[in-house]
């Protein structure tokens, strides 16, 4: 569905080199999480594919189609939900959106953009101005902008920024159910635990260049492979009570509480030699890593290099 | 979508094309009752104070000279705004980028924007005319050229908008290009008197004026008379609506305003 090769893009402004030899591909059907901090060059990917922005070098391929020899046939294929809020303040919801079908050469819509306001429960506000809408009622508004030419590729950066926790949870409804329809989605977000929630893959990208990028099972067993291993105890302990996790590096939570991490393999040890050393505990509880601590520990290493 | 020699998407084109005429057709006491009321204004002070003197071509009633010099000013001023104004405004609602995602060929794009600027500059030189019809009476020698002019006029004028819209990023440096180059071009372009009356020198600079060709062909096709060679003013307006209109699409294909 998208595959990108060699992409560099540098700003001549500050000299920032926002993509340095970018190469990905995304099949048919899949939901990508594409991850990274400010600045990291995930808009200016989706930018280029979106023709903001002039690539310096690479290829880009969408369907079957050369971004640079048939451009406007990809853009029968991408559809784009950008980051910023930005709608044509004299037309309304209605108009919005059947001028939308128009420019996708799409003359009679109709009946699927009611379809879209009922799903993002905008029907109410068909004739209503776009400045007049609230922020969450903005956010699925511009969904269904990038929605009305049925793409098969849709993009979205950052969906989800400022939106409260009861809309962003019917998003990722309306999200899943669009991926059960075969919509490959690309979705870029700060909330990683929606990219762990909603996507199948996680790419990951720093300083202009891709630092992860495979399933998200795998990489959270490859790369979160720790767990927070914690014990409770009904009576006050020290830490010296337990010398024999000293190689786990334990720390007390707090005086009833002990708290350590250790890679997976290792759990059953800590066990073995609690038990071992006559040590009771009340409780105890096992945290996996999330998708935040590998994003958080790839970040870091790339850095430290 | 189907498409033929000329356009990649004709429905694609034709939306934006209706998007830039609902646009103004929604302020339309700001686009277009505004300008007819400051051309009627302009009809009653010059019309009134000048009609018993000889400011005009010779033999021509002051009013019938000054009615075709109205609708053409009108004509340029509301098709350089229309464009202009609205990639203006577009690009403060970071709207304009969206044009890179349609599947929009850059003559559609460049074309659509720039018929949306003729219907408006068109419908006010024809309203302007309208509107004088009460005071002159409604006969034009020739409705052909003088439509005709009023649309190529619009044509040209929304080209330079277009330009202008893409080239500059905020109102106050498009209003000064208004009130700098363009209003004083067609205060001298014959709108409010004849050029060949000006005294010496001045007469043959005011004929260098790129409007006054065009504001004598519109008053040639309303009243039937007209100042220098209709055949090169002919041939010069041509080359003229090719230019801007080339310019336009090149900065538009270029990507001026639009991408990084």
């Amino acid at each position: 569905m998208l595959e990108i090769k060699n992409l560099s893009k540098t700003y001549k402004k500050g000299n920032v080199k926002a993509l340095d030899n970018v190469s990905l591909s995304i099949n048919e059907g899949e939901f990508v999480a594409l991850l990274g901090q400010n600045g990291a060059g995930k808009s200016t990917l989706i930018n280029i594919l979106a023709g903001n922005v002039t690539k310096d070098n690479g290829t880009v391929i969408v369907g079957d189609y050369n971004l640079d020899k048939n451009e406007l046939e990809t853009k029968k294929i991408l559809g784009i939900v950008p980051q910023e809020i930005t709608f044509d303040f004299v037309f309304s919801v209605g108009e919005i959106l059947k001028n939308q079908s128009l420019y996708f050469g799409i003359k009679e819509n109709q009946k699927y953009i009611d379809e879209l306001l009922a799903t993002l429960s905008l029907s109410e506000k068909k004739d209503a101005k776009s400045r007049g809408l609230s922020g969450g009622m903005k956010r699925r508004l511009l969904i269904a902008k990038a929605l009305v030419h049925r793409p098969k590729l849709l993009i979205l950066d950052e969906p989800t920024a400022g939106v409260d926790i009861e809309l962003r949870r019917s998003l990722y409804d309306f999200l899943n159910q669009l991926h059960q329809q075969g919509t490959t989605i690309i979705l870029t977000t700060h909330y990683l635990e929606e990219a762990e929630k909603l996507c199948d893959r996680i790419i990951i990208i720093n300083e202009g260049k891709i630092i992860a990028d495979d399933s998200k099972n795998k990489l959270m067993d490859t790369l979160g492979n720790e767990a927070m291993v914690e014990l409770n105890f009904d009576n006050k302990k020290e830490l010296s009570d337990f010398h024999f996790l000293t190689s786990y590096s334990p720390v007390m939570k707090n005086s009833k509480t002990l708290q350590m991490k250790a890679s997976k393999q290792n759990i059953a040890d800590i066990f073995y030699r609690i038990s071992s050393n006559k040590v009771k505990f009340s409780n105890f509880k096992i945290e996996p890593q999330k998708l935040e601590d590998v994003f958080l520990t790839l970040i870091n290493d790339e850095s430290n290099k | 979508m189907k498409s033929n020699f000329l356009f990649y998407n004709p429905t694609g084109f034709f939306g934006l094309f209706k998007r830039e005429v609902k646009r103004f057709m929604k302020v339309y006491i700001q686009t277009l009752l505004a300008p007819l009321l400051s051309n009627m204004l302009f009809l009653g002070v010059f019309g009134g104070m000048l009609k018993t003197r000889q400011v005009g071509i010779e033999g021509v009633d002051y009013l019938h000279f000054l009615v075709p010099g109205l609708s053409a000013m009108g004509a340029i001023f509301a098709g350089f705004q229309n464009p202009s104004f609205s990639i203006i405004v577009q690009k403060y609602s970071d709207t304009l980028k969206d044009l890179n995602s349609y599947p929009l060929s850059n003559f559609e794009k460049t074309l659509a924007f720039v018929l949306g600027g003729t219907v408006r500059g068109t419908l006010i030189g024809i309203l302007t005319y309208i509107a004088t019809i009460p005071f002159v009476g409604y006969s034009i020698n020739n409705p052909l050229i003088f439509f005709g002019m009023l649309i190529v006029l619009s044509f040209i004028f929304s080209s330079l908008g277009v330009t202008v819209g893409l080239v500059l990023n905020n109102f106050e440096k498009m209003n000064f290009l208004l009130a700098i180059i363009l209003t004083p071009l067609a205060y001298f372009g014959g709108v409010f008197f004849e050029v060949s009356q000006l005294p010496g020198i001045l007469s043959k600079i005011i004929i260098a004026n790129p409007l006054y060709p065009l504001i004598n062909m519109v008053r040639f096709g309303y009243l039937g008379v007209h100042e220098g060679s209709i055949a090169i003013q002919s041939i010069f307006i041509s080359i003229m609506s090719f230019i801007t209109f080339f310019i336009a699409f090149l900065l538009l294909k270029k990507g001026v305003g639009l991408r990084n």
